[in-house]
């Protein structure tokens, strides 16, 4: 980056947009001293939730975050060399940390509220991302929620008791969600939306003149359910940025949302998804159907070919994608991009199963997976269609 | 000569320095000022 100032250790507690200026404390030095501006973008970004319950703040509970979370906990483990670690919640950042901490022999205990590891995703992918956890030597507890930490004579977390029992351990990760900052822009007037995040436009503008917002702390439009929603991810926090920044520059830039694509590893198991979920696509008021396949990454001759499930949730009404969700040891999350374009053209199943996609067999089958799913979805559809016709 | 126009960002984690970095391309002449309460910027970027 080319001359622009750059002031870490300094805390912004204060906006004031009448006088168009901040309050800002060097933590260094804990002085404190206003900057004023012409314009200004709030990226304060997200913090992790936290569980207020007994024994909370013992000094080996840890969230993660950022960078610095990261360090303590790498520092605390090669420091004291815990045995048993609680991982307290299965979505993405509990699901990978499993991994790391198993990848440091540590005897590794997810807790889950639900049934199954991410909850949120459709349960045959959730199933499959258990069974890798299983097979991994992860001890899974699902269907309870903490109460409470047992502390010994240093502070230090020995025990964790949840609604089903008490479990020995020696240091416990939270990661049970992200709540954004905003608290100082909603002290200075900015509206937030039904999220809790602030509420933004297409050109990442906050109610307040000249005040611009982006990344986790502000809402971001979903193109499938027309609905602002939060979704904390780095790459969309990425892109709203440069377009708040364009548009704080004079500049006339867009962003027009997201149809909600993400990916993540759990050991080897590659999972990614894009668009709605079978429920969610029924809350919003789709007539949503979904079609499940298992398929192999390559021509079943070819070495190293493995099983990957495929599950596509589209719309009755006009076969209309709603949504993917793919689990398997290889070519996944590569492969979800090309449902996650079909979901920006608003593609039908009929139209994906007519997809030119290249092939040979090291790379996939004849029929691409996508393809197979589009297929067997259509059948669903078609029939379904029959049916409705005759009644 | 007028003044230059002056943009503070509050955050320095991804959408931070995105920010900072396309504004001051779409306008060089701008001022920019990053913020950051903790020790490392682009840390989720």
């Amino acid at each position: 980056m080319q001359d622009i100032d750059v002031l870490i250790e300094h805390r912004v507690t204060q906006i004031d947009p009448q006088e168009k200026r901040i309050e800002v404390i060097d933590l260094s030095k804990s002085e404190t001293q206003c900057f004023s501006y012409d314009k200004l973008i709030i990226a304060t970004g997200g913090r992790s939730r936290r569980l207020n319950l007994p024994g909370s703040n013992a000094m080996n509970i840890f969230t993660l975050k950022d960078i610095q979370d990261g360090i303590r906990i790498k520092t605390y483990i090669d420091e004291t060399r815990p045995k048993r670690v609680s991982v307290l919640g299965g979505g993405f950042i509990g699901l990978e940390m499993c991994e790391a901490f198993r990848s440091r022999g540590i005897e590794t205990f997810l807790f889950c509220r639900r049934d199954l590891p991410a909850g949120n995703l459709e349960r045959e992918i959730s199933e499959r991302i258990l069974k890798e956890l299983q097979e991994s030597g992860v001890h899974f507890l699902p269907n309870q929620e903490p109460v409470a930490f047992h502390l010994n004579g240093h502070g230090e977390v020995t025990s964790v008791e949840t609604t089903k029992g008490e479990y020995s351990t020696d240091m416990v990760l939270m990661a049970i969600g992200v709540v954004p900052n905003v608290e100082m822009a909603r002290e200075a007037g900015i509206e937030l939306g039904k999220t809790g995040a602030i509420r933004t436009d297409f050109s990442q503008k906050t109610n307040l003149k000249d005040i611009y917002t982006a990344g986790d702390c502000c809402e971001v439009f979903n193109l499938i359910s027309q609905d602002w929603v939060h979704t904390p991810l780095g790459d969309i926090a990425n892109k709203q940025g440069r377009v708040a920044g364009e548009n704080a520059a004079g500049g006339k830039a867009t962003f027009h949302g997201v149809v909600g694509s993400a990916a993540f590893k759990v050991f080897e198991l590659e999972v990614a998804f894009t668009g709605l979920g079978f429920q969610v696509a029924k809350r919003y008021g789709f007539d949503a159907e979904s079609q499940m396949i298992e398929a192999e990454s390559k021509v079943g001759y070819m070495p190293g070919s493995k099983r990957m499930l495929i599950k596509l949730i589209f719309d009755q009404r006009n076969g209309r994608l709603l949504g993917a969700q793919m689990a398997g040891k290889e070519g996944v999350a590569r492969r979800i991009n090309a449902l996650a374009v079909a979901l920006h053209q608003k593609m039908t199943i009929d139209e994906i199963s007519r997809l030119d996609f290249a092939y040979a067999p090291p790379f996939s089958a004849p029929l691409d997976p996508i393809l197979i799913a589009a297929e067997q979805a259509g059948k669903k559809l078609h029939q379904e269609r029959v049916h409705g016709d005759k009644s | 000569m007028p003044r230059k126009e002056k943009l503070l960002i509050i955050g320095g984690s991804a959408a931070g320095p995105s920010a900072a970095a396309r504004a001051k391309r779409v306008n060089p002449e701008l001022e920019v000022t990053l913020f950051e309460q903790g020790r490392f910027i682009s840390y989720g970027s």
